[in-house]
């Protein structure tokens, strides 16, 4: 069921068998049928931990989503509460608990906190008066959640936010919590790197909470060689420019949620002669993407102008396959087709999905080829991609990043969301080290007057995460750290690329420029680019008794688990794969992430809509 | 058999103590033997006599034929005390303790043999934890003060992992020390620290949880420094009174739970301005007390920007308020007031200058409703300028584009937008007529081929400057002339975009002309 996860380089499955266990045993503690009431927010993560039929297994028989008043009747001797730490959902269980019918049967009550318990909620329970009613009160230490062989989410969706608007360290926290299972699993990881205030904040947490765990000696080998902690924050750039590798721009399009993707049905319709279309099925395509399926595995992190020529080969192999029935004259090889069916039969499906979904992307991306689309929708979707795609590659590679944007201007004027508007103006600030004032206060004025004056707190959010500001002094350092960092090349391979670049045509992401170079030469190179960037750089070790130190064979690969404090967009992944599969490149790498996200849901977190 | 040789025994005689042995042996008593012996020994109240009779047993055990295996088959009960004795120096008082060691769990007839469950831990426990009502003699006596470097050496000597044996020593050695009233502080949480280091299984906090309990506070939280756990070592410091060090130690942790504990005990036990003061101090526990304010006590977080004078983030919580409490229009204006004013004092002149903006729209928009009817508070102005042009009130959008300074470029999209929303043709025309247009005349092009007007996009197709005509003319489908145009231009680009819309049928010509025209251009 969740075999993929164990196709990496370090079998993630370890960990998920682990928080599997964990999940039991605590429902194996309250004895009895059990009803689940579920802090809404969790049920998309647990999901990838325990489907429906594991919580069956252990008699939960009903499940409901936390709301507020009496909580729906069900003929279960315990209730659960599944939440996350937070006072407002307290203050909603307390009455639950209190709004509960006395002359009912009596229920036990139960709390499991995600990802830790809290004694301030618990206070909060207190208070209210229902403290008292619980049973068991425990953790679920729930933190890095396995969603495919090298990448494992927190998936808490404001952690950046809380970390860099809010000075609220909670998740990072978490994240050092969340690093020291993995240790527990998979054995002290020996060297640590990292840059940013947040990564320097983590490691010592670590530092310290190895302190506290003196006791037990860990006797487990290895697995990771290092451990590289990056700030989202020292590098705002990426995740801003539009993503274009095939799951890149799945994610931007359409958005992809703890794996799952919803898509527009119209092109999922079972194509049946003589149906007219009348059937066009209404309700969204759920699909889930991640490596299990072999097709997604191979082409998902590729450029999205290279997936079309994949898609179209795999359909001469598939369809010469079923050919294959036709040579198949004895009964051996009769038998021998039919016991490969169910596999061609998959992977059948699976080309026609990915056809369907390329041909929606392709619907935004690529500008209209006929004439007959250019007339039914003049400066259609796909131009106004191409045209956004043209500014945004402009600010990377240091074309007029300093003055008012002609593009910029006429999407505000033409009222586009204005999270893209939001992106692009944030793109450009970031380019050019902040804008000049005058540029700044411009922008700002015709969003307030296009979008509505409350968006001065989103504007404001924006400044204080450094997304969007005045240039300090004058003096530029992007153009030092894009020559420096080679952020822009110019001969970028799509089809078959030679540099990670490839994931944004051009663009060579800033955060995996830096694991690269870290792994090779090292980071001493770029000293002064590291002076640049926002907060210290620094190395940790953590010594290891002789017998567990690693003898690296020779061409053995080394094996870095890069976290990314505040969130990491599939693009970014995709450039990391593409360093591991490199056949001379001497580090895979395994990656942790406080969220998966993109520029919208980013700038989407940093919004502030006062009514 | 053993009984005579146990008794035959004497230093004088260990000749033919020896012989006794030998038979024993052969017997195979020999392990009944030491244990019996052992177990007189502990019954034994004479120190000699019990000397004696632990010598018998160690040497029974030392002597031929105590197979080394043994040890585990005894298990550790037995092995435990055997070790013990090995090593005791028995010219001291020990013999006592060991007795007492023994004994303590087999009282009385039933209980001869139960030393052997006597287990390891609680052997040392009894032999160094200085038990409350314990029968041990005052543990503040030199002598005993030695049993621990003793019982460490058991320890090691039985290889315990030290999280069971030695860390369990030092810790009651701790515990003891931290009772020698007549030792500075600092230098018993010296000695302390010098003694334990990091060992593993060592709880400090146990420790400094004892000096408490002796009425030492200052040496208690000397050791509390040295504890790694801090959810272990913030509450004690709570228990202690000590809530502004339990702060920074909360801090230090990085567990915000803990630090959110450690601010609502202090909020409980200071007045407000202490605990504004404390909370300045501490820029963590500061930010997390905000937070906690702006979802649980909206006037406190007023405060607290009023008292860091954080004029920037007070006109945001007013620009909030102006959404959240206030219905009335002169409410909103009142509280975007308060805003601006703070943001002036923020010295942001930008934000102050758009409240401002805002306030007069609000007035404005309320003036629209009760003139105009409809619907007009809270949109934005881009959109009360639209919704203006949409019905009807030109004149009106044009003097709110004046008053707030809307630039030409937009307010032509806004005006362009609008009109041919309302396809009104007639006026659209007008207007781009009314001067020459800022956004040039590309998007007039573009919305009526999206309003499906080819006709009056036609008009505009020609007015296009020569950088977008091929793109305009290709968007009113006129081909041909595209091509003339891109052909005229000698513009690749535009050439293969003309000849990406060539469709076969009908505009093979012109696909013909641009091949020639591109050959022709390769030849020069």
């Amino acid at each position: 069921m969740a075999a993929h996860l164990s196709y990496g380089r370090v079998n993630l499955n370890v960990l998920r068998e682990a928080v599997r266990r964990e999940l039991r045993e605590f429902l194996d503690k309250c004895a009895g049928s059990k009803a689940i009431v579920w802090d809404e927010y969790l049920t998309g993560p647990f999901g990838l931990i325990a489907q429906y039929s594991l919580l069956k297994e252990h008699e939960v028989e009903k499940m409901f989503t936390l709301k507020g008043n009496r909580l729906p009747a069900a003929d279960v001797k315990n209730i659960i509460f599944f939440v996350r730490p937070r006072l407002e959902l307290m203050d909603i269980i307390a009455e639950n608990v209190l709004s509960e019918d006395r002359r009912g049967p009596a229920r036990d009550f139960h709390i499991l906190f995600v990802p830790r318990r809290s004694l301030l909620c618990e206070q909060r329970l207190k208070d209210l008066g229902v403290l008292g009613s619980f049973i068991h009160r425990e953790e679920y230490s729930l933190d890095l959640i396995p969603f495919d062989g090298d990448l494992l989410s927190m998936e808490s969706e404001s952690a950046f936010k809380e970390c860099y608007l809010e000075g609220d360290q909670t998740s990072l926290y978490h994240a050092a919590k969340g690093l020291m299972t993995l240790q527990a699993l998979y054995g002290t990881i020996p060297q640590i790197f990292g840059k940013g205030e947040c990564a320097r904040q983590v490691a010592n947490m670590m530092i310290r909470m190895k302190r506290e765990f003196t006791g037990s000696q860990n006797s487990i080998f290895p697995v990771f060689d290092n451990l590289l902690l990056l700030d989202r924050n020292v590098d705002l750039l990426t995740p801003l420019a539009t993503q274009l590798t095939y799951e890149g721009l799945i994610d931007e399009i359409y958005g992809i949620q703890n794996s799952y993707v919803k898509l527009p049905p119209e092109k999922f319709a079972p194509k049946k002669q003589g149906d007219g279309g009348k059937d066009l099925p209404t309700e969204a395509k759920k699909l889930q993407l991640n490596s299990a399926e072999e097709l997604y595995a191979e082409i998902r992190d590729k450029n999205f102008n290279a997936v079309g020529s994949v898609l179209s080969k795999k359909a001469k192999v598939i369809s010469a396959a079923f050919e294959e029935r036709h040579n198949a004259k004895t009964v051996g090889e009769i038998k021998q087709f039919v016991s490969q069916l169910p596999h061609m039969q998959a992977a059948r499906g699976s080309l026609a999905n990915h056809t369907s979904i390329a041909e929606l992307i392709k619907d935004v991306t690529i500008s209209g080829t006929t004439l007959a689309s250019t007339m039914m929708a003049p400066r259609g979707t796909s131009e106004d991609f191409f045209d956004k795609l043209t500014v945004e590659q402009e600010f990377m590679s240091g074309i007029d990043t300093d003055k008012v944007n002609n593009y910029i201007e006429d999407c505000i004027a033409q009222k586009h969301p204005l999270i893209k508007v939001l992106r692009l103006v944030c793109l450009q600030s970031v380019c050019n080290s902040g804008l000049k004032q005058k540029v700044l206060d411009y922008y700002k004025r015709e969003i307030l007057q296009t979008y509505g004056y409350e968006h001065i707190l989103t504007l404001h959010n924006l400044e204080k995460a450094g997304l969007l500001k005045p240039q300090p002094g004058g003096r530029n350092n992007y153009p030092t750290i894009r020559k420096t960092l080679r952020l822009w090349m110019d001969d970028v391979n799509e089809q078959n690329p030679t540099d990670i670049s490839y994931v944004y045509s051009g663009y060579a992401p800033l955060s995996v420029r830096l694991a690269q170079l870290l792994s090779r030469p090292g980071w001493r190179s770029i000293e002064e680019v590291l002076r640049i960037l926002p907060g210290p750089h620094f190395e940790e070790r953590q010594p290891l008794p002789t017998g567990l130190q690693k003898k690296r064979q020779p061409g053995e690969n080394r094996v870095t688990l890069i976290f990314f404090l505040g969130g990491v967009t599939f693009a970014e992944i995709a450039a990391l794969r593409f360093l591991s599969q490199l056949e001379d490149g001497g580090t895979e790498y395994v990656i942790a992430t406080t969220k998966l996200m993109n520029g919208t849901s980013w700038i989407e977190a940093l919004m502030e809509r006062p009514f | 058999m053993w009984e005579t040789w146990l008794w035959a025994w004497c230093p004088k005689e260990s000749q033919k103590a020896d012989e006794y042995l030998r038979e024993i042996q052969e017997l195979g008593q020999l392990t009944q033997a030491v244990q019996q012996c052992i177990e007189a020994a502990g019954h034994e109240h004479q120190p000699d006599m019990q000397k004696s009779l632990l010598r018998v047993g160690l040497e029974g055990r030392a002597g031929q034929g105590w197979e080394g295996g043994g040890m585990d088959s005894w298990g550790s009960s037995l092995c435990c005390p055997l070790a013990l004795l090995r090593r005791l120096p028995l010219e001291t008082s020990i013999p006592m303790r060991v007795r007492r060691v023994l004994t303590a769990r087999g009282d009385g007839e039933q209980g001869k043999y139960r030393y052997k469950q006597l287990t390891i831990q609680v052997l040392l426990d009894r032999y160094g934890k200085p038990r409350a009502g314990a029968t041990l003699p005052p543990l503040s006596t030199p002598s005993h003060s030695l049993l621990y470097p003793l019982a460490i050496q058991i320890c090691e000597y039985l290889r315990l992992p030290e999280v069971q044996g030695v860390s369990r020593i030092l810790a009651h050695w701790a515990c003891y020390k931290v009772q020698q009233k007549d030792v500075s502080d600092e230098d018993v949480a010296r000695a302390i620290n010098q003694k334990l280091g990091d060992t593993p299984g060592v709880s400090y906090s146990d420790i400094a949880a004892r000096a408490y309990g002796c009425g030492r506070t200052e040496l208690a939280i000397k050791l509390l420094e040295y504890e790694p756990r801090s959810g272990e070592q913030v509450p004690l410091l709570l228990k202690m009174k000590r809530s502004k060090l339990a702060l920074s130690k909360a801090i230090e942790s990085g567990d915000t739970d803990l630090v959110f504990t450690v601010l609502l005990h202090l909020k409980n036990e200071l007045n407000r301005g202490d605990f504004f003061m404390t909370l300045r101090n501490q820029p963590m526990a500061l930010s997390l007390y905000r937070q906690f304010c702006k979802h649980q006590e909206l006037e406190t977080l007023k405060d607290l920007y009023n008292q860091d004078d954080n004029h920037q983030e007070l006109g945001s919580f007013h620009i909030r308020a102006s959404y959240a409490a206030e219905e009335r229009i002169e409410g909103r204006v009142a509280a975007l007031q308060t805003a601006a004013d703070a943001f002036y004092k923020a010295k942001n002149e930008f934000a102050a200058k758009a409240t401002e903006d805002q306030m007069r729209l609000l007035r404005l928009q309320r003036r629209l409703e009760d003139e105009l009817g409809g619907q007009f508070l809270d949109l934005s102005l881009h959109d009360t300028a639209t919704t203006l042009i949409l019905g009807g009130h030109n004149k009106r959008a044009e003097q709110l584009a004046r008053d707030f300074r809307i630039p030409d470029k937009r307010l032509w999209w806004l005006k362009l937008t609008a009109l041919a929303d309302l396809e009104d043709w007639e006026e659209l025309e007008k207007f781009s007529k009314s001067k020459k247009s800022p956004i040039g005349y590309l998007p007039f092009v573009e919305i009526c081929m999206k309003q499906h007007n080819k006709y009056e996009a036609k008009k505009y197709a020609s007015r296009v400057g020569p950088e977008q005509k091929v793109k305009a003319l290709l968007l009113v489908g006129d081909v041909a002339q595209a091509a003339d145009v891109a052909i005229e231009h000698r513009n690749e680009a535009e050439l293969s975009l003309v000849l990406s819309h060539c469709t076969g049928a009908t505009d093979g010509a012109t696909a013909d002309k641009i091949q020639r025209a591109r050959a022709q251009a390769q030849k020069k």
